[in-house]
């Protein structure tokens, strides 16, 4: 169970060599609510993910956890944030299993119990194999696994369906659909339509400047 | 936190071991490179004697340059410097971990690859265990100095160019300290004075260089 937390986008604008991606951008995600963010490529999806991160920081605005800006609060707020890439930040030549372990030490957890882990993802025979000879929809699941190995309130994703099958996709989004009704936040830029019902599911269009 | 820390050290060495070409190019370059000197120069035993620990001191030098270009490169790539990032351990201290395994890897066998080539070379023990001495205190500099450059030039075209032009400047103060070391040797004085020096100058470095990289991967990758 997630304490009570609520992130805030205040006025945010981001710009790349001198274009404008989005300006005047606000919103407010209070715990159980995820954000969806669409739009065509290169309009700024990543980028304002980055932002959200604490990776970039933003031309104005600010971003806020728990009213206290993620700038000044860097430390705090990692601790409560799972951010999962367009690449999956996953090393390539290490296997499934010292992937994960590798995301358990730097999160500083508790050394992780990965074999139910591992079959919930279908997995399980691919454990010993370096990350390389994965197919990108399981590389995908290798890093969404970070999500479940030990939980934070807020997940930050980057088009996490893309490459996943549907299976994949379904449990992806129970998986999902759980953290929301733990209290957790979730921002997410995705092309495919998140199907979930019964939850407070904000949209977000980001469109030319 | 310890234990998550010597557990990414050895990751780091794991990660080093399997693509052997990361310390295995370096130190072949390093040895080609040794034996052209003589080639070049002249295989007088006596001028040998005089002028092959400056050689080592520089093919040592080209070798890490080697050595380092690429080190950010993969994690970049694969999305997982950004992972180090956003870890709650800080950054400065994984930048060192991942420079420490850098280091034994293919900096170590090139110390110890180094009284094979003294014998090759006529230079005597103490001369030979000396040179080794200087490069143990004299290298960590170099992949340190070396990661700074590379931190600073990620992103951009013709890295590899401008990545010798910064820090070969940057890295001449070793080189001279380096060499005086042995030449002080041969001359019968004592190595005492510039030992101290280039000890201080890695000390130096190994505080303050991990934290500068990981303050310039930072502004690299807010972009």
């Amino acid at each position: 169970m997630h304490t009570k937390s609520i992130l805030n986008a205040v006025n945010l604008s981001c710009f790349r060599q001198q274009t404008c991606l989005f300006k005047s951008l606000h919103f407010s995600l209070p715990a159980g609510t995820v954000l969806h963010i669409e739009g065509e490529n290169g309009v700024g999806k990543s980028s304002l993910l980055r932002l959200l991160a604490g990776l970039a920081s933003p031309a104005s605005g600010e971003i806020t956890w728990n009213q206290h800006a993620i700038s000044d609060w860097r430390a705090n707020y990692k601790e409560n944030m799972h951010y999962i890439g367009h690449s999956n930040g996953i090393k390539l030549a290490l296997t499934v299993t010292e992937n994960l372990q590798v995301m358990a030490r730097l999160a500083l957890a508790k050394k992780p119990i990965i074999e139910p882990l591992l079959s919930s993802l279908q997995l399980q025979t691919h454990a010993q194999v370096q990350a390389k000879y994965l197919s990108a929809g399981q590389r995908r699941r290798l890093a969404l696994a970070k999500l479940f190995l030990f939980p934070r309130p807020l997940w930050i994703l980057d088009e996490p369906l893309t490459s996943l099958d549907e299976m994949s996709q379904t449990f992806f989004l129970a998986r999902l659909k759980e953290h929301l009704a733990l209290g957790g936040i979730s921002i997410i830029s995705s092309h495919y339509a998140l199907i979930l019902p019964d939850t407070d599911l904000k949209k977000l269009r980001l469109g030319a400047c | 936190m310890l234990k998550a820390l010597w557990f990414l050290f050895r990751i780091e060495l794991r990660l080093l071991l399997r693509r052997s070409q990361e310390w295995l190019y370096p130190l072949v370059f390093f040895l080609i490179v040794m034996t052209l000197f003589p080639i070049a120069l002249s295989p007088q035993p006596q001028f040998l004697e005089k002028f092959i620990p400056g050689c080592v001191w520089i093919a040592a030098l080209l070798a890490s340059l080697l050595s380092i270009e690429n080190i950010f490169f993969t994690d970049i790539e694969e999305g997982y410097l950004e992972q180090l990032l956003l870890s709650d351990i800080s950054l400065a201290l994984l930048i060192l971990i991942k420079l420490s395994a850098q280091w034994l890897v293919t900096a170590v066998p090139l110390i110890l690859l180094t009284p094979l080539l003294g014998v090759l070379f006529h230079l005597n023990l103490s001369v030979m265990f000396v040179l080794c001495v200087s490069l143990l205190v004299g290298t960590p500099i170099l992949i340190l100095i070396g990661s700074l450059g590379v931190a600073l030039t990620l992103g951009l075209q013709q890295q590899g160019v401008l990545l010798g032009l910064l820090i070969l400047p940057l890295l001449t103060p070793v080189l001279i300290l380096g060499i005086n070391i042995v030449l002080q040797m041969q001359a019968g004085l004592s190595i005492l004075g510039p030992l101290a020096f280039l000890s201080g100058l890695c000390f130096l470095a190994i505080t303050f260089l991990p934290w500068t990289i990981a303050c310039t991967l930072r502004i690299s990758l807010d972009d």
